[in-house]
């Protein structure tokens, strides 16, 4: 088995009465794709601010190569080696798309290094074409790839990746399932929450189900999709919510 | 090439700039206005460094320009200290104020910001009227005329004056320019847009803001000295004054264009001759009329295009672009 890269213990973030996160552990290897799922409000975007550091975890550890990181700000974690997209996209919308992307290398490079580097990452995420388009103008699953090319601009070791593939085609989805294949290939590690249960049965390594905060799960896809907790979650729910977790799952039973 | 001909306004407009007293009177009113224009354009640049790239919108930059002409004068009235260098100690100084100021107020966000800088001007105000043994309280101060001496920064006619503010602006200019095409500027137009995502992808936006708020207040100083220099006669209730500098400082930049280099400069060239306008034609009129005639003018242009004059321009010059086509 490869090293750990990032060691989670006993994570918990409580919002008021709410416990959002709930003594949540678990390691991630090197070159791991791990799938975070959940019903909605299951904790799952918490979890990804408390790694990063937009919020301050309550209690618990996040160790990222070693180094603990806990408590500290966004741009210090970035800079250790993890970052993540925003589900609902946040890009910086007066800013070209190459603007956009670049800005993400000077964390680690000098201007004119992070400029080379972004039109490399730009054009490895078939992007390059709308380099110097303005980042509002455009439509949402390009501002979502623009998004990840930002967040791979900073060399990440570990890459949060908040449904990066909502509104996509098809299509576009298995070019961003290939994407994400070949930046494992190349020692990246991932954490992927998705609500399309296909991709992410196939795509990942290992699955870690969250339900009220707490994890529910965790093990192989095969596995988490016959689990009675994790189908309890999903199916206890109204309607309206994301498909069972098999729903695209090859034929657990 | 590309690069020589996005200069080329520039350098055509600082050489006009440049020519203009060779035509004008020395003593006469345009050349004091154009003076004052440069003058207000430079602060406005200032002031955009941080409100315009980094939307901080500070109403308290007139603490740092009181704290530029007090201390510099001060130094020379007692010490017998040169401006050149007196104007450096105020910078130092109003570099401490601002991260005094900084760490307190940068988890503000827009109008409480706003509202903690104007609160920090106004009690630099009110210490310079009553702290009379050094400042000479509310009736002012002046500076002591020595001659006509370049290494004192005193000169009897007009003309260095001149020069001297069209030099600030463009040093300011320069600066705003670098700073906006560098690393830093790239760090606070992303922060301006979303602090968070900034932060996620590793801009220290604290520190950024910092950088631009320090560069801000020490330029802004150096500039309070020039004014001192100018006019040999200030007091608290115009140095620290919220709509004589601080207020005004915002306006340029913002009826101009925020963020952008010409902004300021658009702004100052708009605002300051149509004030000096209103003030000697129509001070003779009912009460408050020059002062109405200023604001419906500043209503306007924000109505007519709320992005300022650049944006402004911009817009006619495309609109003339398509009407001359065929």
């Amino acid at each position: 088995m490869s090293e750990v890269v990032l060691r989670v213990t006993d994570l918990s973030r409580r919002f008021g009465g709410l416990e959002a996160v709930r003594r949540v552990s678990f390691d991630l290897r090197r070159g791991e794709i791990l799938g975070l799922i959940g019903p909605n409000g299951a904790g799952k975007t918490t979890l990804f601010n408390l790694l990063v550091g937009l919020v301050r975890p309550s209690a618990g550890r996040i160790s990222l190569e070693g180094r603990d990181v806990t408590g500290w700000p966004p741009h210090r974690v970035a800079a250790a080696g993890m970052t993540k997209t925003f589900q609902n996209v946040a890009l910086f919308g007066e800013m070209s798309v190459l603007d956009n992307v670049l800005t993400g290398g000077l964390v680690r490079r000098s201007l004119k290094e992070a400029r080379a580097l972004a039109e490399r990452v730009l054009a490895r995420v078939g992007l390059d074409g709308i380099a110097g388009k303005r980042a509002a103008d455009l439509s949402f699953p390009e501002r979502s790839r623009v998004e990840l090319a930002r967040a791979l601009c900073t060399e990440p070791r570990v890459l949060l990746l908040d449904e990066v593939m909502a509104a996509l085609t098809p299509v576009e989805m298995n070019e961003v399932v290939d994407l994400i294949r070949s930046l494992r290939d190349e020692g990246l590690t991932l954490v992927v929450v998705e609500h399309h249960m296909r991709p992410i049965m196939s795509l990942c390594d290992r699955i870690l189900a969250l339900d009220f905060g707490e994890v529910i799960a965790d093990g192989p896809p095969a596995r988490i999709a016959r689990d009675p907790a994790v189908v309890r979650a999903y199916l206890g729910k109204a309607h309206g919510e994301p498909a069972g977790p098999d729903a695209g799952a090859a034929a657990p039973r | 090439m590309k690069r020589w001909r996005r200069c080329l306004p520039a350098v055509v407009l600082v050489g006009l700039a440049a020519a203009a007293p060779l035509v004008l009177d020395p003593l006469g009113y345009p050349m004091r206005v154009l003076t004052l224009v440069f003058l207000f354009a430079a602060m406005g640049q200032a002031w955009n460094l941080l409100g315009g790239l980094a939307n901080q919108v500070s109403l308290g930059h007139a603490a740092f320009f009181g704290i530029g002409a007090y201390t510099s004068t001060i130094l020379l009235r007692d010490h017998g200290v040169t401006p050149w260098i007196g104007m450096l100690v105020g910078g130092a100084i109003a570099v401490v104020a601002a991260v005094a100021l900084s760490i307190p107020t940068f988890r503000l966000r827009g109008h409480y910001f706003a509202l903690a800088t104007l609160a920090f001007g106004e009690v630099l105000r009110v210490v310079a009227n009553s702290w009379t043994e050094v400042t000479g309280g509310p009736v002012g101060i002046s500076v002591p005329f020595l001659g006509d001496d370049l290494a004192m920064f005193q000169f009897t006619s007009s003309v260095p004056y001149y020069y001297i503010m069209l030099a600030a602006l463009v040093g300011v200019s320069v600066v705003f320019w670098r700073i906006k095409a560098g690393r830093l500027g790239y760090r606070l137009r992303a922060l301006k847009e979303n602090p968070e995502a900034a932060e996620v992808i590793g801009v220290d936006t604290y520190r950024a803001k910092l950088a631009a708020m320090l560069v801000s207040a020490f330029i802004t100083a150096l500039l309070g000295t020039l004014y001192a220099q100018l006019n040999y006669f200030f007091d608290p209730d115009t140095i620290f004054g919220l709509a004589t500098v601080s207020v005004r400082m915002a306006l340029v930049a913002i009826v101009g264009g925020l963020g952008s280099v010409w902004g300021p400069i658009a702004g100052a060239a708009f605002l300051i001759p149509v004030e000096e306008f209103a003030n000697a034609f129509l001070t003779n009129q009912a009460a408050g009329v020059s002062q109405l005639f200023y604001s419906l003018l500043l209503i306007a242009v924000i109505l007519l295009e709320p992005r300022g004059l650049v944006a402004l321009g911009e817009r006619a010059r495309r609109l003339a672009r398509r009407e001359g086509r065929p």
